[in-house]
């Protein structure tokens, strides 16, 4: 293997001269002992011929049999697209690839069989894109092969980026299996170049709107992984500076204009929400719409109805929707009628118990944080949320009780659900005989229509009493006195059970804790009919069957 | 005064005499007279006019544009300058300025653009007027000052080291600075100075401390003594050593004698001891007498200090000895210890209700040790049983039905011997507490097991669980263990880790596990070895793991060893409560890293203990909260996939309700999870949303189906699983309506399990349960409709604001007793410091641009003067040599003139002559 390394070392160098290295290389080729070494050597020897004379381009159609030939040996295939890479782009250099005119009959033959090579060979290097080992190498020598296409197969000075070639690539891209690879082609090109990201955008596009894709999930979610992936809007016209490709001395082009970027990205995204999406597309789109894909549009209100939908859906995608329809509202004034009451009906039982519930309190904070919002329908959600909270995981508490108090403070109105003294005597007396039946309408859903303003939060006062001694704590600040200006929610956004047992368990013990004085008689098994009277059986005891009996 | 300028200046010319009326002879001589001399007269007058054009130019001073303020506006006092209104003299000020300027910038000028120099200090030189002798007495002065250009001739110290006096002793100079054995003498130090303080101390310090003024009067006598001596010669180094060693032999000498004297005196207050003593303790004179027999004999032949130490010792040991004599505590009677326990117990209520509200308990420590000291007294007259003797024999009693009796009793001789044993050991040193802590519930115990029944086993019927079904098995096998003789060893070694537990119990029979961990509870007690306290807090951790450890590895039969060994943590916990904590949370801390939903039996096992050791009625334990939250988490989280889940959720609920039971905290996620259960168990999906209660669809096979009548066995196991958990979990709701009755919110609350009951209980559901589940159920479902009724009832509206108003805030103006209107009284502070800051650096930069612009003025000034100088003398010169030139020119032309005239004549001459 030493020696098959050592060669691979003096490539470069046998790229730029050396014609008569044929006999070194054939001398090597006998001191070397495998077939590997063999190959390599006569890959070297056919690719310094091909230079030498045109006599030897048919080796060119030998090389791209050893380089297509990838299962047995994917090294020498690998040595063989790279040496063939080299040849074209020799080739394409000295313009040997050009048609001309005023061409005789043999050279426009040799151009045209040439033309027919590059093709095929291209092919090969995109076949490659399939398998682990060769794929990058393969992507890397096709993006070389493009660059030089790009500059020089048209024969003239201006560049033209190949749009056909690279639509190939890009499509071999997506088919491939390998997300490294599509990983490293976002990372080497579409993150350096403007150009790249241009014409892939224009690319995915034309593949999508194409009849007869393959319809498969894997498909989907490979352009999916390539789009989720472009993600930096350039922010002007200026930024526009690296390209690939020699770029078009036409100023008004449209790769120099952020708008005709835009519009090629807004394309390629409509394209593929047109495919139809799967749930998890879905959710993944609606959590970035309005930090990454939103500023691709030159239009986002085409978002609208895909918007809609989704928030109409309901269950977590209309929660995930729902920063997608206030970027829009934010943006582009979009009118959303029955907004409120569309969010009040997300108000539902899973909603505390949600993994996107610290998200949903971040909008639903913004939503509801206008003071001029009427108290009956902010009177409404507090209420909601109190009826949710009995049946809230811990965490959840958290949040809705300062965010209670930052409410009452902007909407005093609503501050009788707390404290609402009878006013008559009257009232009194009905009160003292029939207590009092919860006014509130849960089945309501008109958030004005609920009563809420009217009932007053039982189930806060019910919390101060719960279990976990912190979140008895902040339910307590709804019955002090209200002295402070607000509480900042992120504070108490993002707890879980997991979280509170962390800070639970992070404190060292110093104190010894207090052990019950009375050691039990009985924990598992029951007390016996002969017991003393006053002693019962614990409710564990009672319950729950020891098998002791 | 006269109104205009000129009136003005005439009037003050008059005052001062310069002009005036033309003055007779006789006024003339008189003021001659007066005067005496014309130079001064002259001086005068020019002093006067001065003063006047001073007083008459309007730029010399800077004034009030609006002439001096009135007296009533300005607090600062009236002295002449200011009642004018003068703020400066800009005259003066800029003539100052001038100078230094010309002193300083000038120089620098002058200077700039040139290197090195000379400076000039010749005198005389440039002063023709000077005569020889002026300028040598000049030079002497210069002289003089410069030797003591700063310090006072006397000043030795800091005197230059170039300076030209130097104080020199026979003919050698007197270092004063290095050299340390030289002192000067008038230090006191080769003088037997009374200052003892002084020796040993540091020369230099002293040579500073040399001139300050001594005020006692021993100084004084140094003095004297000096003056005396200093004509003497002056005393060597080793003197000098000589005299500093007596006298601190003298000192020491002296501090012995005072030290003898302290002794009489010591010895004097010992012979009068005894009346004092007597004094003191009248209570035990006879025993006092003994000693004071032989005392005074003792005393008065001598200082026999061992005698009286004894006799000390003694009474001091009298004395602590003497509070034990005295009846402190009568024995009680029967009564008065059910009194003392009540109130005991009351005690303890009071602090677990403080500690339920969250009030901090502070006297904790303290009452612990105090009880336990009654109780201690309170036991001395009972026999001490170990508690776990009996509590064994009670449990095994209690647990296995009466063919275990003569196992245990067995059991309980073998323990009796044990503890014995044990007792000789360990009791001697009286206050165990976890001994005599549990006794009084050990003597209930015992009483329990006099009239033991064995006619328990209807024990709540229906109440299924996946252990009961190997019961039959289980006591098969404890059957043949009873058959069995003790195999318990009696040593141990005592096991550290979960490991060597196991390693150490593996001979062990389960049922005699406790025994085993009893021995080695009395071999290591923490009394026998002072090792013995780690030990055993490690073996406690130990425990624990293995507790759970044999949870985790049930099998049926084991609970009454696992109450034991429960109790029996629970009874290390009084004594290692820091170990047996830390042993809980790490469980539980395990448990959050590893396995949050997926709860082993042993975890179950662990969650009980802890709510039966710990309070968990406490608004915040290191322990039970964790362990709460623990069982929230997987009540909250968990979405169960089988029947086991179900179980063990079951199981969760019924802990967390019991560990509630005295704090009646709410629990959410247990309504949650026995809703879900219910309506995953019921047949059919529940049509319509019964309550605000997240629902997860069940796996498949979960809904119960045609439990009413059995069919293949294995359905039927499962079938009545599901009928056991559905009961239980009605009889949990049950619970919990009943323990959360009072919460404000309790329709809410419970109105979703109302409809859930009635759910389960439609035809569609009934049809597939048994029927006395369903009577069960109907009979839950009613009882919750009247607690909701009544909870309806109850409930008011909120009043939770009747706070006091808050007072709103005053500020009143603060008064200032001397208002200055020029000061900032700004009550922030650093607002205040800030603004000032900021006025002394606008002040400065005003000062240094004002400093720079008339610096730059004045180089202007400076350069305009010399380029007038250059230019003037350029001027001069040119026109000088245009003048030589013109002379020298009209010189030259008048000689040709003549020249010419001469040669006219010579010619008119020659042509007159021819």
């Amino acid at each position: 293997m030493p020696a098959a390394t050592r060669e691979g070392g003096d490539k470069p160098v046998t790229k730029r001269k050396r014609p008569e290295n044929g006999e070194p290389s054939k001398k090597r080729r006998k001191s070397g002992k495998g077939v590997d070494n063999d190959l390599a050597s006569q890959i070297q020897v056919l690719e310094s011929e091909i230079l030498e004379s045109k006599k030897h381009y048919n080796n060119i159609a030998t090389l791209t049999e050893i380089a297509a030939k990838q299962e047995d040996d994917i090294e020498a295939a690998l040595a063989a697209a790279e040496a063939l890479g080299r040849v074209f782009v020799r080739l394409l250099v000295s313009g040997s690839l050009v048609r001309r005119q005023d061409a005789s009959e043999k050279d426009a033959t040799v151009t045209a069989w040439l033309r027919d090579h590059f093709a095929g060979y291209e092919a090969v290097l995109l076949s490659k894109f399939q398998t682990n080992g060769p794929a990058l190498k393969a992507l890397m020598l096709s993006m070389a092969v493009l660059k030089a296409e790009a500059q020089h197969l048209d024969g003239r000075d201006e560049a033209t980026f190949p749009r056909s070639s690279f639509k190939k690539i890009i499509n071999a891209l997506i088919q491939s299996p390998l997300e490294e690879l599509r990983q490293a082609f976002y990372d080497n090109f579409i993150a350096e170049y403007d150009d790249i990201r241009f014409y892939t955008f224009q690319a995915i596009a034309d593949i999508l709107s194409e009849e007869g894709q393959p319809e498969d999930e894997t498909f989907r979610s490979s352009v999916f992984g390539l789009l989720l992936r472009i993600e930096d809007v350039p922010g002007s016209n200026e930024e526009l500076s690296d390209f690939y490709v020699d770029p078009p001395a036409k100023k008004k082009h449209p790769l120099y204009l952020l708008s005709q970027h835009k519009k090629q990205a807004q394309e390629a995204w409509l394209a593929f929400i047109n495919l139809g999406l799967s749930k998890g597309q879905r959710k993944k789109i609606l959590q970035i719409m309005a930090t990454s894909i939103a500023p691709w549009f030159t239009k986002p209100e085409l978002f609208m109805d895909f918007l809609t939908d989704c928030y109409n859906s309901g269950g977590s995608i209309s929660l995930l929707a729902l920063s997608g329809v206030f970027y829009l509202i934010q943006e582009r004034n979009l009118d959303y009628p029955l907004f409120y009451r569309k969010l009040y009906s997300l108000l539902d039982a899973d909603i505390l118990h949600s993994k996107h519930r610290s998200r949903f309190f971040r909008l639903l904070d913004t939503f509801l944080s206008s003071s001029h919002l009427p108290a009956v329908l902010v009177a409404s959600f507090i209420k909601r949320l109190a009826r949710l909270s009995l049946n809230a995981p811990p965490s959840a508490i958290a949040v809705i009780v300062p965010w209670y108090y930052n409410l009452f403070k902007k909407h005093p109105l609503c501050t009788f659900m707390m404290h609402r003294v009878p006013r008559t005597k009257e009232e009194k007396e009905l009160i003292e005989s029939e207590g009092v039946l919860d006014p509130f309408l849960p089945d309501e859903e008109d958030p004005m229509e609920t009563r809420a303003l009217d009932s007053c939060l039982w189930e806060i006062v019910q919390l101060q009493s719960h279990y976990h001694p912190n979140i008895a704590t902040i339910a307590k600040i709804i019955s002090e006195q209200f002295t402070k200006q607000s509480y900042n929610l992120e504070d108490f956004l993002d707890h879980s059970y997991g979280s509170l047992l962390e800070a639970e368990m992070i404190k060292n013990i110093r104190k010894p804790p207090v052990v019950e004085f009375m050691i039990p008689k009985h924990i598992f098994t029951d007390v016996g009919p002969t017991a003393a009277p006053e002693e019962k059986d614990s409710l564990l005891v009672s319950l729950w069957d020891f098998g002791s009996s | 005064m006269p109104g205009s300028q000129l009136k003005r200046l005439k009037a003050s010319l008059k005052d001062q005499g310069i002009i005036g009326a033309q003055k007779s002879k006789k006024q003339k001589r008189q003021i001659a007279q007066d005067a005496k001399g014309t130079s001064d007269k002259r001086l005068l007058r020019s002093e006067a006019l001065e003063s006047i054009r001073e007083q008459f130019n309007p730029f010399q001073f800077k004034t009030n544009a609006r002439g001096p303020k009135f007296d009533v506006t300005t607090l600062r006092p009236a002295n002449d300058r200011a009642s004018k209104g003068i703020h400066g003299r800009p005259g003066v000020a800029k003539g100052k300025g001038e100078e230094r300027r010309r002193e300083t910038l000038l120089v620098e000028m002058q200077r700039r653009n040139k290197v090195g120099g000379i400076i000039d200090r010749r005198f005389g030189e440039s002063d023709p007027s000077m005569s020889l002798e002026d300028k040598m007495i000049e030079r002497f002065t210069r002289e003089q000052q410069r030797s003591h250009k700063k310090n006072s001739m006397f000043d030795l110290e800091d005197e230059d080291e170039e300076g030209t006096e130097e104080l020199t002793h026979m003919g050698k100079a007197l270092k004063l600075r290095g050299n340390e054995l030289l002192m000067d003498d008038f230090d006191g130090e080769d003088l037997p100075s009374n200052d003892d303080s002084d020796d040993g101390m540091h020369p230099d310090r002293k040579s500073l401390k040399r001139r300050r003024p001594r005020g006692d009067d021993d100084g004084d006598d140094d003095d004297a003594d000096e003056d005396a001596k200093q004509p003497e010669k002056k005393k060597t180094s080793k003197e000098i050593y000589e005299e500093v060693i007596a006298k601190s032999k003298s000192h020491k000498y002296e501090r012995q004698a005072a030290k003898e004297e302290d002794e009489d005196i010591i010895m004097e207050l010992n012979k009068s001891l005894p009346e004092l003593q007597s004094l003191l303790f009248q209570r035990q004179k006879p025993a006092a007498k003994d000693g004071n027999d032989e005392r005074p004999s003792a005393t008065i032949a001598g200082m026999d200090k061992s005698i009286v130490n004894k006799d000390y010792d003694l009474r001091v040991r009298l004395l602590a000895t003497d509070k034990r004599a005295q009846p402190a505590e009568r024995t009680q009677t029967e009564e008065e210890k059910a009194e003392e326990a009540a109130k005991r117990l009351k005690e303890l209520e009071e602090k677990r209700l403080k500690r339920m509200r969250g009030q901090w308990v502070s006297d904790d420590e303290d009452e612990d040790r105090g009880d336990i000291v009654k109780k201690q007294l309170a036991a001395a007259d009972e026999p001490v049983f170990d508690p776990f003797k009996s509590g064994d024999d009670d449990e095994f009693g209690l647990g296995k039905g009466i063919k275990l009796r003569p196992t245990a009793a067995e059991l309980g001789f073998d323990d009796e011997d044990d503890f014995l044993i044990d007792d000789d050991l360990v009791t001697s040193g009286s206050d165990i507490e976890l001994e005599e802590s549990d006794d009084m519930e050990d003597d209930e115990e015992s009483d329990d097991e006099q009239d033991f029944d064995p006619d328990d086993d209807e024990f709540v019927k229906g109440l299924l669980t996946a252990v009961e079904s190997k019961d039959s098995v289980f006591q098969a096998s404890s059957k043949e263990q009873g058959d069995d003789k003790d195999g318990v060893p009696y040593t141990f070694n005592c096991p550290q880790t979960l490991a060597e537990m196991v390693e150490t119990f593996k001979g062990v029979d389960m049922t005699k596990l406790p025994v085993a961990v009893q021995r080695i509870r009395a071999l290591y007690h923490p009394k026998l070895d002072s090792g013995n306290k780690e030990s055993l807090g490690n073996f406690s951790q130990a425990l624990i793991q293995y507790v759970a450890y044999l949870g985790d590895n049930l099998e049926s039969g084991w609970f009454p060893t696992l109450e034991n060994l429960s109790r029996h943590i629970h009874s290390l916990a009084k004594t290692f409560p820091i170990e047996v904590a830390k042993g809980y949370r790490a469980h539980i801390q395990d448990i959050g890293d590893n396995r949050p939903l997926a709860l082993t039996v042993g975890d179950l096992v662990i969650f009980t203990a802890i709510g039966t050791t710990f309070p968990t009625s406490d608004h915040f334990h290191q322990v039970a909260t964790p362990a709460i939250l623990t069982i929230a988490r997987f009540l909250g989280q968990k979405i169960p996939q089988s029947l086991a889940d179900y179980a063990t959720g079951t199981y969760l609920s019924i802990l967390a309700l019991q560990y509630q039971q005295l704090s009646k905290r709410y629990v959410p996620e247990l309504m949650n999870f026995c809703l879900n259960t219910l309506c995953s168990l019921a047949h059919q999906r529940p049509q319509e949303n019964l309550g605000l209660f997240p629902l997860h669809e069940p796996a498949t096979g979960i809904r119960i189906k045609g439990a009413r009548e059995t069919t293949a066995p294995t359905e039927s196991e499962a079938n009545s699983l599901k009928v056991a958990i559905i009961s239980t979990t009605a009889a949990v709701l049950k619970a919990a309506a009943e323990t959360w009755c009072s919460v404000p919110a309790f329709y809410e609350t419970f109105q979703p399990a109302a409809r859930v009951l009635q759910h389960l209980t439609s035809k569609a559901n009934s049809a597939h349960l048994p029927a006395a589940l369903v009577s069960k159920l109907a009979d839950t479902t009613s009882s919750l409709a009247r607690l909701l009724q009544l909870a309806n009832i109850s409930r008011r509206p909120l009043e939770l604001h009747h706070h006091r108003p808050s007072a709103i805030r005053t500020y009143v103006p603060k008064f200032e007793d001397s208002f200055d209107p020029n000061k900032h009284y700004d009550p922030d502070r650093e607002r205040a410091e800030g603004a000032k800051l900021r006025a002394e650096h606008k002040r400065e930069r005003k000062g240094a641009m004002r400093e720079l612009r008339k610096d730059a003025s004045f180089m202007a000034r400076e350069n305009l003067r010399v380029k007038k100088e250059k230019d003037e003398a350029y001027e001069k010169k040119y026109k000088r040599l245009v003048a030589e030139i013109q002379g020298s020119e009209g010189q030259a032309a008048n000689q040709y003139e003549r020249e010419k005239a001469a040669r006219q004549k010579k010619n008119a001459k020659a042509r007159g002559g021819r």
